[in-house]
């Protein structure tokens, strides 16, 4: 009977769970997302900032300022499109160099790239914003030796002995360590809230955060996790969310060759229906010689987040390691 | 020549510029930079997954047998946005495949490019853009 009883309720809760999972998921599609307004006219039923919907941080701007804008922080409209032509013309199959390393690793003609064809809307030359150069601040000499141990072992790959010398990209793990640049497609994130608590799915390779707000305390320091350990709060109208707990467990685990100490503080801020403002900061001594902050939007897409089931179909380990046996029997 | 040394050089500044934008895994470590090939063959399976699409060929060779390739493009999310399911190749089509052959010798390339036998490019037929910023601007 008690059997019964407590099955009953495993299955009444269930279909609860799953009946308020299909009113959620009504809901958001139904909502209007948001009217455009001033700030702090998007909240969510609970009173939050309401940074919900799906996103994406496609950008052709790169991370650090290019040389050739060495004096020039922000473009004009005409040096914007006329770099955005550019980028974009140089990224066309049709103009890369056969035969090299380069084109091999660009695998495919541009229609699979997604990188978007606009620079950021403020038409800044970098995406770093702290220090004022634009530039990333030097390395540390220990992290200079990181950065090298890290190429070298990716050169090493053609002759890998195993799947674990690869990196946490091609071993499905996660697709980069936090915070998260514009890479070349699949940019995209989902961020949905409760009280208490902010979900963020990123496409590509299929992980969600999970951020839990309020004055709770990071894990102890020996829990490590792959995305860290992210604890958030409001200020004003900006999610502000501080996340340590980092791994050094596999290549590729820790961002820009970073220790696994590295705090990241990201800052979420909705300024129109459409973008959301975002900016991170991070800071670990053993890495650089100061903190560095950069800002990209993120802009709303028109559509949904697909599955990336990456470890079904990566038949490319499979290949890649069996092209490094391939190797070692023709004596490389 | 001068063309050459212009899409060279765009090129180069492309890769030191733009955003880190490779693939899912290493190419190089899975195909060989010194063995370009070219295919021409019929459809004869698609495989719509991730982290990469494959699409299999029956290439005829000039001794009349047929080899079956398989080549690997990107996600296919990416194509899904641009409005492409798993029937925009259809088992039957010819296609020709430009790209590198796999470093363990087995039969597999990538499609470097793959385009049409009339020379349209494969997948680039739709109107759909896929610049989410631009959007916004």
């Amino acid at each position: 009977m008690r059997a019964i009883v407590a099955t009953t309720l495993l299955v009444t809760a269930g279909l609860i769970s799953l009946q308020a999972q299909a009113q959620t998921q009504a809901q958001r599609r139904a909502a209007p997302a948001v009217k455009a307004g001033a700030a702090g006219e998007w909240k969510t039923p609970w009173g939050d900032p309401d940074l919900q919907g799906t996103w994406s941080n496609q950008t052709l701007t790169p991370l650090e300022r290019p040389r050739e804008f060495a004096d020039k922080p922000v473009l004009t409209e005409a040096e914007a499109a006329a770099y955005e032509k550019r980028l974009v013309d140089a990224g066309n199959v049709d103009n890369r160099n056969p035969g090299t390393v380069q084109d091999v690793n660009l695998a495919y003609n541009q229609v699979w790239w997604d990188r978007g064809n606009r620079i950021v809307a403020d038409r800044r030359t970098s995406l770093v914003v702290d220090p004022p150069d634009g530039r990333v601040p030097p390395l540390t000499p220990a992290a200079q030796k990181r950065r090298d141990e890290d190429r070298a072992a990716s050169d090493a790959e053609k002759f890998a002995a195993s799947w674990l010398d690869f990196d946490v990209y091609s071993r499905c793990i996660i697709r980069s360590a936090l915070p998260r640049l514009s890479t070349g497609y699949n940019n995209n994130y989902e961020i949905v809230q409760a009280p208490g608590l902010v979900a963020i799915m990123q496409e590509q390779v299929h992980e969600t955060r999970m951020i839990r707000l309020g004055n709770t305390p990071h894990l102890p320091s020996d829990v490590r996790q792959w995305l860290g350990d992210s604890r958030g709060h409001w200020e004003g109208n900006t999610l502000v969310v501080e996340t340590t707990n980092f791994t050094d467990e596999a290549r590729g685990s820790t961002f820009q060759y970073a220790t696994k100490n590295m705090k990241l503080v990201e800052r979420f801020t909705r300024v129109s229906d459409r973008t959301i403002d975002y900016q991170f900061t991070v800071s670990d001594p053993g890495t650089w010689t100061r903190p560095w902050t950069a800002k990209l939007p993120w802009n709303r897409i028109d559509g949904l987040i697909y599955e990336y089931a990456c470890h079904e179909g990566n038949l490319g380990m499979e290949h890649m390691l069996s092209a490094a046996r391939a190797a070692e029997r023709k004596g490389r | 020549m001068r063309q050459l040394h212009i899409a060279i050089l765009a090129a180069l500044a492309w890769c030191i510029t733009a955003p880190a934008a490779f693939a899912h895994h290493s190419f190089s470590a899975e195909f060989d930079v010194s063995k370009p090939i070219k295919l021409q063959g019929t459809v004869t399976r698609v495989q719509w997954i991730n982290p990469h699409t494959w699409i299999y060929i029956d290439v005829k060779k000039p001794d009349g047998t047929t080899e079956n390739w398989g080549i690997e493009g990107g996600t296919p999310n990416t194509l899904f946005r641009l409005g492409f399911t798993r029937d925009a190749v259809q088992v039957g089509s010819v296609i020709i495949v430009d790209g590198y052959e796999s470093r363990d010798g087995s039969k597999r390339a990538n499609g470097r490019d793959m385009t049409l036998p009339d020379g349209r490019k494969l997948f680039m037929a739709s109107s759909v853009g896929n610049d989410a910023a631009s959007k916004d601007k």
